[in-house]
């Protein structure tokens, strides 16, 4: 028909019938093109979309898993043979992709509610999820009126601010905005992390305190705005003869600009003329962030934060996003919080506090604070979702997602099989050059790194909580007053009035002796640290291998400490005014490093910095090979080709210098870089050159040397490049141009492949409470409360807290206690007689907060049940 | 010898005529160049705009880098903002944002115009180097694989099925290609959706084609296994240039060749009994020469262009792709880097082309007194 008609044109039959079909062919076009490249049907709300963090993987098989664990405690490295990383930057091709088989995961993490209902809809697709991105109405709190324009700005009262969050229904942005791929947030900490799930009794105080009342807000916001001098005629604000102008800048990248329309279609509603200035984010930027706030070219501005970790620690948030402190720009600048707030927020910030319950009351009474001054609204918390294929099980980090979970390379699977080729797609691959000691810094490319490179302790990617790798023990000593707390029993938590640091204890180097400088030397009045950390390595610690075959050593680890140093000195050849920055961080807590055992490896760290967790003291104290945590960990060897080529200005190790030095930017993978390496390798071996000699001949051998420039000439003959780390990976092979890298598995990794598969599932607990929906005053009530994971009872020295709290009709919190444990993961809640009394006649609600240790996503419940009064009996 | 003068001082008249029209020529297409060029610098620069947008990314960064850093967190205010700026006057020298956009301009075009392409600001070669001119040479080998397969096939298809159809005046052929012909109006990603829908999803798997890359997830190790894959991994792109490109050139070339086919001296050639193929080819190929090649040239450069949208639908590694990159980076060096090349090669093949007209044409002659006759 289509063609006939054409033809028809073209010998010219009646134009006007010819061009329904072309129309019709064109729509039709542009309709399968919109399918294919995703697009197509209004946002839906995702149906029973689980916002507690669980994963939608393939049913768990346990007697497949049970097999796959034998199996793989015999096999050494990686659960699969490979992964081949691969460039895909559509994402909708991406889903078609792993629909037909050719792609495992993709490294992508969307909130896009049509892609996800693709996911559930198709059988052969799964998905992680992760949460990290959230989202903020922020304020211009400059006022009452801009000095630029003479013009009112309503949201310099705090009030006004405050009433915000009662006017804006975050239910709705959550489930009709982001289609159920968004989860209500109020507070600058975030709700799926753990100190969300410490202080859940204050949060949900507080959140039922500021839960969606619009009425309230505008009863609110009209009383300020009449005490500003602004009238209300004919349903608009008035303020000195004109309308009351709020300027909403909205960016139109994502759903912001839906939740833009949204505030602006709210605030319209109660009055103010709102002008919608829809800018990407460099126009926004130039607006928000560069102008001064005094000139009033905005009110209010959609913003979106991120977080790739799980953060345990988020006390510093509150200077970061409420006083001048937070930031130079001059939008911060114009932040004056209440004195009582300002102190805590800095005392947070600083943990100035002696104990973990000091911080919790800090904590709990800076979030009350926070609510008060909503210099920013905070909106919801978002679930992005990664697709993958439906037999494909790893560890997704709750955060991070696929690409930033650290444990994806040990326990990555396809199916409960062992081995197999597994392929992912990256937006982009091979972004920048690949260096041990400042090199590319691209999540695509970091991932892979990783994968190459082990550590001596690796984050959980669901409590963000540190597991050892290569450490035996840690043994963490603060000074009394220092407020942190153990959780895992690798490490063993003490205190002590005064911790001195040794005399012999490395603090500083001297780049022309080239020899670390002690404590004796620089202070010989004495040094007192706040963190002492000795870490005792595995007993095979020096029998673990590099990808070469080269056995590592301790002067891989000293090595790092010395460039740590080297390279922040500007007598050094490796000086790089770029690293000084981060140096002159690292000098502010440091307080040495020392040697106290060479075999087995057992070293000291000296630190005024401290974490909440010792984990964390422990795992950052941790002295290893690696110079950065995002690149590779290579030996002293490989490092030495790169330090070699920097001192003779051929190469440089950082983007800054390579700039400076108008050369290339170091690549050990790929490139020109790779023949000046290439070169240095050759000059090395011939003159046993070993780097900063003068300290690390101790601890290298003459043979040690021959040896592995040896091995490092054999790869790179074998490989055709000098990425040589020590990881369950190796990199076998790069096409940079085609974007295209293969990892296969290290056969001889120091661990068996089975050592992190219990991490591979976020273990949330799954809630659920049973009650009486009448209770009467007077009598005792009791509340069953069933806590479960994939079925089966929640184990009850896993969970951490299970916490309930009773609000009465006004949104009071009457009680709040522990639930009492029972069997099988049942836990009661008993509700005494003299409790139940103090209720008014109405509806109650009894809410329920669960903890766990094994992962940082708190899990709630909640029951209503209503009152009668003893006399209606 | 007054004769041999004479013919001398023509030649030597000729000479200078042309080499006066050259160097004025080539001046012109230089100054013409250069003016697009520092238009360019000027646009993807936001005329000095992107300087703030720069210095505020460069400090939102810094800042982001000091927030998320767990070891930052207890550090005084003021000892950390003093970080913070020092972090951003390294990167702002760095990127040499310390002097402003006006006063680099006459720096950054002279350099353009002397093809001194200097280095991009953040985005790297796929060999990782800095060099803007290593960018555009890694990315050009895939563009101009594809491009030129597409676009030769297309050339010289049209070209031979038009002049078929030229003779064919009328017939159902002729018409067919009349009545596709607007069918160009689609750009080839278009059709390449299409194509990867139905060629890589929806026939059986043993049709199936890549839906994108150059290769597959496997890189194949010899020579000539890997040129396999790559042929394989062209086939829709190319496929999807050609069916939006062929039709309308068969159409352009055909209508050409006609209106060459009624002129006066081909009724004449008719008349005088010559063979159709002879008529063809001197009569119709060679006066209508000159636009072929000038078409043919210009294709040639259009090679280097790449297509942004093209390469993105099929994940294309090429040119259009570094640009598409560079644009979204706001890597003005690579960009007017792109600009340059490709205003140069525009440049010389005009010029070139001018030479090659009075070569080909009999009534062209060059400089003064010469001209179109």
């Amino acid at each position: 028909m289509v063609i006939a008609s054409l033809f028809g044109s073209a010998v010219g039959i009646n134009r006007r019938r010819t061009l329904i079909p072309l129309v019709v062919a064109a729509a039709l076009g542009l309709f399968l093109a919109f399918r294919l490249i995703g697009g197509g049907e209004a946002p839906p709300v995702v149906p029973d979309i689980e916002t507690t963090g669980e994963t939608d993987a393939e049913t768990a098989d346990p007697e497949a898993e049970k097999r796959l664990a034998v199996e793989a405690g015999r096999q050494r490295g990686s659960l699969v043979d490979s992964i081949v990383f691969v460039r895909e930057s559509e994402y909708g091709r991406a889903i078609s992709r792993l629909k037909a088989g050719t792609m495992h995961i993709m490294g992508d993490g969307r909130s896009d509610p049509e892609m996800y209902r693709r996911i559930q809809n198709s059988p052969k697709l799964g998905s992680e999820i992760s949460y990290g991105s959230y989202g903020a109405l922020s304020f211009n709190p400059v006022g009452p009126t801009f000095p630029t324009t003479g013009k009112l700005n309503p949201f310099s009262v705090p009030k006004i601010r405050e009433a915000m969050n009662r006017l804006i229904d975050r239910e709705h942005i959550a489930q009709e905005i982001f289609g159920g791929l968004a989860v209500p947030r109020y507070f600058p900490i975030s709700s799926v992390f753990p100190d969300y799930a410490r202080l859940a009794d204050v949060a949900r105080t507080l959140e039922l305190r500021y839960e969606h009342d619009p009425a309230a807000a505008e009863a609110t916001i009209a009383r300020e705005m009449e005490k500003l001098g602004a009238q209300r005629i004919e349903g608009h604000w008035m303020y000195e003869g004109e309308q009351v102008e709020v300027i909403l800048l909205i960016r139109v990248e994502d759903a912001r600009r839906e939740v833009g329309d949204y505030v602006a279609n709210l605030l319209e509603g109660i009055g103010f003329q709102v002008t919608r200035l829809y800018r990407t984010a460099q126009e926004a930027t130039r607006i928000w962030m560069s102008s001064h706030p005094r000139e009033g070219r905005w009110h209010a501005y959609t913003a979106s934060w991120i977080s790739v970790i799980i953060s345990r620690d988020q006390a510093s948030n509150f200077g970061v996003f409420y006083t001048p402190r937070g930031r130079a720009a001059p939008l911060w600048q114009a932040y004056e919080p209440s004195p009582e707030f300002d102190e805590l927020a800095d005392r947070l910030q600083r943990r100035d506090f002696t104990s973990w319950e000091e911080r919790q009351e800090m904590m709990a009474r800076a979030l009350e604070l926070s609510m008060k001054e909503s210099y920013h609204v905070w909106l919801t918390d978002q679930i992005n979702v990664w697709p993958k294929a439906h037999n494909v099980q790893v560890a997704a980090d709750l955060a991070g997602g696929m690409t930033g979970s650290i444990l994806l390379p040990y326990t990555v699977r396809i199916g409960e099989e062992l081995g197999g080729r597994l392929v992912f797609g990256a937006t982009n691959v091979l972004a920048e050059p690949w260096n041990p000691v400042d090199g590319s810094n691209w999540i695509f490319d970091t991932m892979i790194m990783r994968a190459t490179s082990d550590r001596s302790a690796l984050g959980d990617p669901h409590t963000g909580l540190y597991h050892p790798q290569r450490i035996e023990s840690a043994e963490v000593t603060v000074a009394e007053g220092t407020p942190v707390i153990q959780t895992l029993d690798w490490v063993t938590l003490d205190s002590q009035p005064e911790i001195e640091v040794p005399l012999d204890t490395w603090i500083d180097w001297d780049p022309e002796e080239r020899r670390f400088i002690t404590v004796a030397e620089k202070h010989p009045e004495g040094l007192t640290a706040r963190t002492r950390t000795r870490i005792h390595f595995t007993d095979d610690y020096l029998e673990t291998l590099w990808h070469d075959g080269s056995r590592v050593s301790l002067a891989d680890m000293v090595l790092s400490q010395i460039l740590t140093f080297d390279r922040a000195k500007p007598e050094s050849p490796l000086y790089d005014e770029g690293f000084v920055p981060m140096f002159r961080t690292f000098q502010t807590y440091y307080r040495g490093f020392r040697i106290v055992s060479r075999d087995p490896v057992v070293v000291e760290s000296y630190s005024d910095r401290f974490f909440p967790d010792a984990e964390w003291i422990a795992a950052i104290a941790a002295p290893w090979p690696g110079v950065s945590d995002g690149s590779g960990i290579m030996g002293w060897h490989s490092t030495s080709l790169g330090i070699r080529a920097e001192e003779q200005r051929l190469l440089a190790f950082s983007s800054n210098k390579a700039d400076q030095l108008r050369t290339e930017w170091m690549s050990y993978v790929t490139g020109p870089s790779l023949e000046v390496l290439a070169k240095m390798l050759e000059e090395a071996r011939e003159e046993s050159y070993l780097p900063f000699e003068e300290t690390l001949r101790e601890f290298v051998s003459e043979e040690e040397i021959e040896e592995r420039y040896s091995n490092l000439a054999d790869w790179y003959e074998a490989r055709g490049h000098f990425w040589v780390c020590n990881g369950p990976f190796y990199l076998h092979a790069l096409h940079p141009i085609e974007g295209h890298v293969e990892i296969r598995r290290f056969e001889r990794f120091a661990d068996p492949a089975d050592k992190w598969l219990g991490f591979t599932r976020p273990r949330i607990p799954e809630v659920v409470t049973d009650g009486p929906g009448i209770v009467h005053a007077g009598e005792e009530a009791s509340f069953e409360i069933s806590i479960t994971f994939e079925g089966a009872p929640y184990p009850e020295e896993e969970l951490e807290m299970v916490r309930y709290m009773l609000f009465d009709g006004r949104r009071e919190l009457i009680k709040q206690g522990d639930a009492v444990p029972g069997d099988d993961g049942r836990w009661r809640v008993e509700l005494s007689s003299e409790e139940t009394e103090k209720l008014r006649p109405g509806s109650n609600l009894l809410e329920i907060a669960a903890t766990s240790t094994s992962v940082a996503l708190p899990a709630f419940d909640r029951i209503s049940f209503a009152t009668i009064p003893e006399v209606d009996r | 010898m007054s004769r041999k003068k004479s013919v001398a001082g023509s030649r030597w008249s000729t000479l200078t005529r042309i080499a006066r029209y050259s160097a004025f020529r080539l001046a012109a297409l230089i100054f013409t160049a250069a003016t697009g060029v520092f238009l360019t610098i000027i646009i993807a620069n936001m005329g000095g705009h992107l300087d703030d947008i720069r210095k505020a990314r460069i400090e939102d960064e810094a800042t982001q880098q000091m927030m998320m850093d767990p070891e930052t967190q207890m550090m005084p205010d003021t000892d950390r903002r003093e970080i913070i700026e020092q972090m951003v006057q390294t990167e702002i020298r760095r990127q040499g944002l310390d002097r402003p956009f006006w006063q680099r301009l006459p720096g950054d075009l002279w350099s353009a115009v002397r093809l001194d392409l200097g280095r991009a600001r953040d985005m790297t070669s796929p060999s990782h180097s800095r060099e803007v001119s290593r960018i555009i040479i890694e990315h050009l080998p895939a563009t101009l694989l594809l491009f030129a397969t597409a676009n030769f096939m297309v050339f010289f298809a049209a070209l031979g099925l038009a002049l078929i159809l030229s003779r064919r005046y009328g017939s159902l052929a002729d018409r067919a290609v009349i009545a596709m012909a607007p069918s160009s109006a689609a750009p080839g990603w278009f059709y390449g959706i299409f194509l990867i829908l139905i060629f890589a999803y929806l026939v059986p798997d043993w049709m199936r084609l890549p839906d994108g890359g150059m290769v597959g997830d496997r890189v194949p190790e010899g020579t000539l296994a890997y040129a396999g894959t790559v042929l394989k991994h062209m086939i829709l792109p190319v496929g999807a240039m050609f069916l939006s490109a062929i039709f309308i050139s068969i159409y352009k070339w055909r209508t050409f060749f006609l209106i060459h086919s009624s002129e006066d001296y081909v009724e004449m050639a008719k008349a005088k009994g010559l063979s159709s193929r002879a008529i063809e080819r001197r009569y119709i190929l060679r006066p209508t020469l000159p636009p072929i090649v000038t078409s043919f040239a210009l294709m040639l450069i259009a090679l280097w262009s790449g297509a942004i949208i093209l390469e993105r639908v099929f994940n294309w590694p090429g040119l259009g792709t570094a640009l598409y990159s560079a644009i979204q980076h706001q890597e003005t060096n690579v960009i007017v880097g792109l600009v340059v090349v490709f205003a140069y090669l525009l440049a010389v093949t005009v010029f070139l082309l001018d030479i090659v007209y009075a070569l080909l044409d009999p009534r062209v002659k060059l400089g003064e007194g010469g001209g179109r006759q």
